[in-house]
């Protein structure tokens, strides 16, 4: 099946300063997708890349098995709906907000009128038409926008934090539409969140990106580092990690904290991956229990909570962490 | 004191007479600044859009001129054109010296700086949002233009009134290029300059308070539209 995007071998840059780098992305149609990753992580920018509103200098996006040669974008800016952050209204009434994409397409007044108020109604503001953009609130101004996103019937919905500077009202009825829209209609939606929280809770995929880079492994515990020994070893500077296969480039390492192995007391130096230290800390987490070992580096380790009590953990105790093969990955 | 508030009250008598030389002066004055300000505001406003929209080799330095040329003396402005428009200058045989005419080009190459600029100004000031929203809604460049001119309307209707407020008000050109001709060319600055320097005090004043009218009702306007915008 032809995939929604294919991104290969991307490259975008402010600057000198390389702020995307992703060897491959792949989301198929109808997929849901959660972009994760702190503030500064290259989130928005991989939004407005998909969007075709920044060129990237380097790589390739398909979209839906046609290629964007970089030259004339706008045939595929107008298959992407994106909602930004905080939305900007234009200064007139919401229903002409909601028309002026529909007019520059050409879509007569007649038709356009009444799929803007259809839309007005599915985002819960039938009504508002004849509202002043600056008199709405934040939430219902952010509605507003996915509607005019949402009349133009896009192939592909992209959202930049969704559920920032909303009301829960508001929070509540996007998530309903934007989950409903890829359900029902299976509209391809991606949507980027710096929420981990949000995400535990996510019916979709997640990737994960940090430092421009895509990674499918959770950030709880992410080093930064570099490869040594031909791309067999990652050393982030306080610890070194023995890779199950060399790799060619990387600039940072993650561990699933649920793939962590405590093993108690401070023996096992010789197995590869395996680091002492003690336990700093310990939380009940989402029906785990989250245990975080100093051990050279940070270590947050997700453990069962029958498990927890089995090994009758405690703050100050010797233990080692084990980072089996598979647990690792790099990106 | 006495002659002050004499040449007041018979000021304000000339002007509640429709005196036709008051009159005809005022509107001497209106129409050549009007005609400069349209001429003005349609090559100003587009000129303004495209250069605070489009990024292109010498733009620094075109600001640079632009910024300058707001600050021109207005004699200086008569004096070039004076020399285009003479019998001698190249354009002289259009006999635009001591022409209406004549003054509104002058004018109007007073105002264009302004107008631009001011329109520039207006545009930079905008939401950077605005210019993401039109770009990803799917508009093509003029369709995002014409948008982003809708968005800056108020600060594009400040230039122009702006703009109108300061050639109205200005004696050089129309020293310069109109000549001060009696029934022709006098407007309002020229007349008061003239009859002054004669002793018609009273005339001058009248048309002193007409002009600080405009200016009252330009600066009014001006606030009514920073109000809209607010």
């Amino acid at each position: 099946m032809t995939p929604a995007y294919l991104v290969e071998n991307l490259s975008f840059s402010h600057g000198d300063r390389c702020v995307l780098k992703i060897d491959r992305m792949e989301v198929g149609p109808g997929e849901l997708v959660a972009l994760v990753g702190p503030n500064g992580s290259g989130k928005t920018t991989l939004l407005h890349v998909l969007a075709f509103l920044a060129e990237p200098q380097e790589g390739r996006i398909s979209l839906f098995g046609q290629t964007s040669t970089g030259r004339n974008l706008m045939p595929f800016r107008r298959r992407v709906g994106l909602l930004l952050q905080q939305s900007y209204l234009f200064h007139t009434s919401v229903l002409a907000n909601i028309l002026w994409g529909m007019r520059i397409r050409g879509v007569s007044r007649s038709v356009a009128r009444s799929k803007a108020l259809a839309a007005l109604e599915l985002v819960g503001l039938a009504g508002f038409e004849n509202r002043y953009s600056s008199a709405l609130s934040g939430g219902e101004a952010q509605r507003v926008a996915l509607a005019r996103a949402l009349v133009l019937d896009p192939d592909v919905l992209l959202l930049d934090e969704p559920s920032s500077h909303l009301d829960r009202e508001s929070v509540q009825r996007m998530d309903e539409i934007v989950h409903n829209l890829n359900r029902t209609h299976g509209k391809t939606v991606i949507m980027t969140t710096h929420s981990q929280e949000q995400v535990k809770s996510f019916a979709g995929r997640v990737l994960h990106i940090f430092g421009g880079r895509l990674s499918s492994a959770s950030l709880d515990n992410l080093f930064k580092g570099n490869l040594r020994e031909q791309g067999s070893i990652f050393d982030t500077g306080k610890i070194i990690v023995r890779l199950s296969a060399p790799v060619k480039s990387a600039a940072y390492l993650t561990i699933e904290p649920s793939e962590i192995i405590l093993s108690m007391g401070n023996g096992g130096k010789d197995v590869p991956n395996t680091f002492p230290g003690r336990i700093v800390a310990m939380a009940e987490d989402n029906g785990h229990v989250a245990v975080e070992v100093q051990a050279g580096e940070r270590f947050r380790v997700a453990l069962e909570r029958s498990v927890a009590h089995s090994l009758n953990l405690r703050l100050g105790q010797g233990v080692s962490v084990v980072l089996g093969d598979e647990s690792v990955k790099v990106f | 004191m006495n002659y002050i508030f004499e040449s007041f009250y018979r000021a304000l008598l000339l002007i509640s007479g429709f005196d036709a030389e008051v009159f005809f002066v005022v509107w001497t004055s209106v129409q050549v600044s009007a005609v400069a300000i349209v001429l003005a505001a349609l090559l100003g406003v587009p000129l303004g859009l495209l250069i605070a929209l489009k990024q292109f080799r010498g733009r620094q330095a075109l600001l640079v001129v632009l910024n300058t040329s707001m600050a021109l003396p207005t004699v200086v402005v008569g004096l070039f054109f004076y020399a285009f428009l003479s019998r001698r200058g190249p354009l002289g045989e259009l006999g635009m010296l001591f022409t209406p005419a004549g003054m509104s080009v002058g004018l109007f190459a007073l105002a264009l700086p302004l107008v631009i600029n001011l329109v520039l100004a207006a545009i930079q000031g905008l939401d950077p949002r605005l210019f993401l929203t039109c770009k990803l809604l799917g508009g093509t460049p003029n369709q995002q233009a014409w948008m982003i001119l809708k968005e800056a309307r108020y600060g594009v209707m400040a230039a122009i009134v702006v703009a109108f407020g300061r050639v109205i008000s200005e004696v050089g050109i129309a020293m310069m290029l109109g000549g001060n001709i009696k029934g022709f060319t006098r407007t309002m600055t020229t007349a008061i300059a003239l009859e002054t320097s004669k002793g018609e005090f009273e005339l001058g004043l009248a048309l002193g308070i007409v002009l600080l009218s405009v200016a009252f009702a330009v600066n009014g306007l001006l606030f009514l539209l920073q109000r809209g915008k607010a």
